[in-house]
């Protein structure tokens, strides 16, 4: 982290803003919006795993389609290498995703069942035009044999594929425009235990080997804690927490991240906690509950929960916590 | 004081026809459910894990599927002999399902508190209005805030974590002797899981029921369960207590599923995986059926199944190792390293 300190942030993400507006249900009734992604900002650094937890709703997701504009954020910035995502024009900002790619949960269902992935592969080479049509082949060579697929599986459709080798693919066709940080959005979350070990491992290794940048949205935390450098938790749109993974995980500030953490079930009884079960369920995002989100099920809050908004501020160097009694509570 | 066995399965062989072959979905299941007792069954995507769940009430969709061979039986009557009149009673009654996605397993146009008092009259005989307050009461039961009000809504209405304790009250509302639980947390969020496997929990120190949970979650069988079966290709490969089973895993499958998980108190640069992919249900080998992926395969293994060998009380393996014929090196021994 010493040198890291002099090097610009590869992805800066300020006050990021995702309203989605719904249809009123009245003529002149209020207009309903769902804060989705309520003021989120982090930077990832060069080499770095940044890796987003939460749970179904809070906006993980959505923030990482916001920053590829693949739904355009309602307010905010999205500095990569400093230049703004975020007022680019179409084709500056095709010209810019070349260094930011994705990989989603499914990967059958982001994989065009009609086309070869030898079609799949030319198709993300040719609009960046990054590669020349008579280097693709070997291009493609390459790309297969970096994410531990045989070569003659390039005339294949992806329903002869099992789900990690679709992974495995989708994975091929992120790294296929030489991108600089690529998202995984759930990449593992469907896979099972043996195999997801493969893929952690496969993007783990083709981090060192490409000194690729991973912003990695995850709801499984043995996952996160396996594969990131730094974590953040969200909560109903907004980061709770946002510290390096050790001392997330050994000294958690925020009641929801230690709700959290409490609640994953282990195989080692040594290290199993005593449980703290939250009362009820998340809060509708249609209507977040004033002052702290957390409030509603937080074992703590007070009244000044209740009323003020918690500013997210720095409790050491690399730890920032959302809460007005965090010092307390540890 | 004897404690009698609820459940007992013997040798179910569910197969599923289609025009690629025969499928061997589950291939020679047994085990025994006591009690008060907590089972579990683990493995991954495919391995007959759910079908043999399915099996146990009969509801395994047919055709393609059909349970070719094998005895359930549920306080000493076979399931599997049951006239569908007979069937009826039974299911919902002494042994009931909650399954994985429970929106999909609600009637969406009919209030949750009517859904769960349909049963009650059902099977309990009771009169509209009682079942209807012992619906109420159910949803009280399961935890859920203001149960009158909730009883009259639909599904839709309900968050997921919710919907999932209306079908824990649906599935104990006649305090079924055995409750087979498919899944049941796999789709809500940690937090949420943690809720219902405490109530699941509570629940079954009441009733004294006996639960039979099907999970590919490692974790939340540890946490759970008192003794577990680990299914690969449609065979149990081991079984043995909670402890036993995390403690010192004898199987090279259930030790490699255990290895690839990835630790959350301790840092691995990279995680042990299982080489390759499980074999394809309409082809399996003739020797192990693990044996293609398995560091320790000899030709023994690749040559013929290793049978389900008792190693101690109450604890099982499917594996060569055991046996007085092997040859090859031992688990153990890498183990202790």
């Amino acid at each position: 982290m010493t040198t890291a300190q002099h090097t610009q942030p590869l992805l800066q993400v300020n006050d990021l803003k995702q309203h989605f507006f719904l249809k009123k249900e009245k003529l002149f009734g209020p207009q309903q919006v769902v804060k989705a992604v309520d003021g989120v900002s982090f930077d990832i650094m060069p080499g770095e795993t940044l890796s987003i937890v939460g749970e179904s709703g809070c906006g993980k997701s959505t923030t990482g389609r916001s920053i590829l504009r693949l739904d355009e954020p309602t307010a905010g910035e999205v500095l990569l290498f400093g230049k703004n995502l975020v007022n680019m024009n179409k084709k500056e900002l095709r010209a810019a995703r070349k260094d930011i790619q994705i990989i989603f949960q499914d990967p059958y269902a982001s994989l065009n069942p009609r086309r070869t992935i030898r079609k799949m592969l030319t198709e993300a080479m040719s609009i960046q035009k990054i590669v020349p049509p008579e280097q693709q082949e070997a291009r493609m060579l390459e790309l297969m044999s970096l994410v531990g697929l045989r070569p003659e599986y390039l005339e294949r459709y992806p329903h002869e594929f099992s789900g990690g080798q679709r992974q495995r693919i989708g994975i091929a066709r992120a790294l296929a425009v030489n991108p600089k940080i690529i998202i995984c959005d759930e990449s593992v979350s469907a896979l099972d235990v043996s195999i997801q070990a493969q893929i952690l491992n496969l993007l783990k290794q083709l981090q060192r080997d490409l000194d690729l940048t991973f912003l990695f949205i995850s709801h499984d935390l043995s996952v996160v804690r396996h594969i990131s450098d730094r974590i953040m938790v969200m909560y109903l749109g907004k980061v709770v927490e946002i510290a390096d993974k050790h001392s997330l995980f050994t000294q958690p500030h925020h009641p929801y991240t230690k709700a959290l953490f409490s609640s994953i079930p282990v195989i080692d009884k040594q290290h199993r906690k005593e449980r703290i079960i939250l009362k009820g369920d998340l809060p509708s995002p249609l209507n977040p509950p004033t002052g702290c989100s957390f409030h509603t099920r937080c074992p703590f809050a007070t009244d000044k929960c209740k009323a003020e908004v918690p500013a997210l501020r720095a409790i050491t160097a690399t730890h920032k916590v959302a809460c007005h009694f965090a010092e307390n509570l540890v | 004081m004897k404690q009698e066995n609820v459940l007992e399965v013997k040798n179910l062989q569910t197969y599923f026809y289609s025009s690629e072959g025969v499928a061997k979905a589950v291939d020679g299941v047994s085990f025994t459910l006591k009690k008060g007792e907590t089972l579990g069954i683990v493995g991954e995507s495919g391995c007959g894990k759910s079908m043999t769940s399915l099996s146990l009430l009969r509801l395994v969709p047919s055709p393609p599927g059909k349970i070719i061979n094998g005895e359930i039986l549920l306080n000493n009557t076979d399931i599997l002999k049951l006239s569908d009149e007979e069937l009826r009673k039974i299911r919902g009654n002494k042994i009931s399902m909650i399954f994985q996605e429970p929106m999909t397993s609600l009637n969406p146009v009919l209030s949750v508190g009517e859904q769960i008092a349909e049963s009650i009259r059902l099977h309990q005989g009771l009169s509209r209005k009682e079942a209807w307050q012992k619906a109420v009461d159910m949803i009280r039961l399961v935890g859920i805030p203001a149960p009158e009000k909730r009883a009259k809504q639909e599904p839709y209405q309900l968050s997921g974590g919710m919907r999932q304790r209306i079908m824990i009250a649906m599935a104990l509302a006649c305090t079924p002797d055995v409750l087979i639980a498919d899944e049941p947390t796999t789709a809500l969020d940690v937090t949420i899981q943690a809720q219902i496997i405490d109530i699941i929990q509570n629940l079954q120190k009441q009733l004294g029921m006996s639960i039979i949970f099907i999970t590919h979650d490692l974790g939340v069988v540890a946490e759970i369960c008192d003794k577990i079966a680990v299914m690969y290709a449609g065979q149990v490969v081991e079984e043995g207590t909670t402890e036993s089973l995390f403690e010192k895993p004898l199987h090279p499958y259930t030790n490699g599923l255990i290895q690839s998980l990835p630790k959350l108190y301790e840092d691995q640069e990279e995680l042990s995986t299982i080489h390759g992919t499980v074999p394809s249900p309409y082809n399996y080998p003739i020797g192990c059926r693990y044996a293609e992926r398995c560091p320790f395969a000899t030709d023994l293994c690749r040559d013929q199944q290793p049978e389900l060998l008792t190693v101690e009380q109450g604890k099982k393996v499917r594996c060569w190792m055991y046996s007085n014929e092997w040859q090859g090196e031992t688990l153990m021994k890498e183990l202790t390293v």
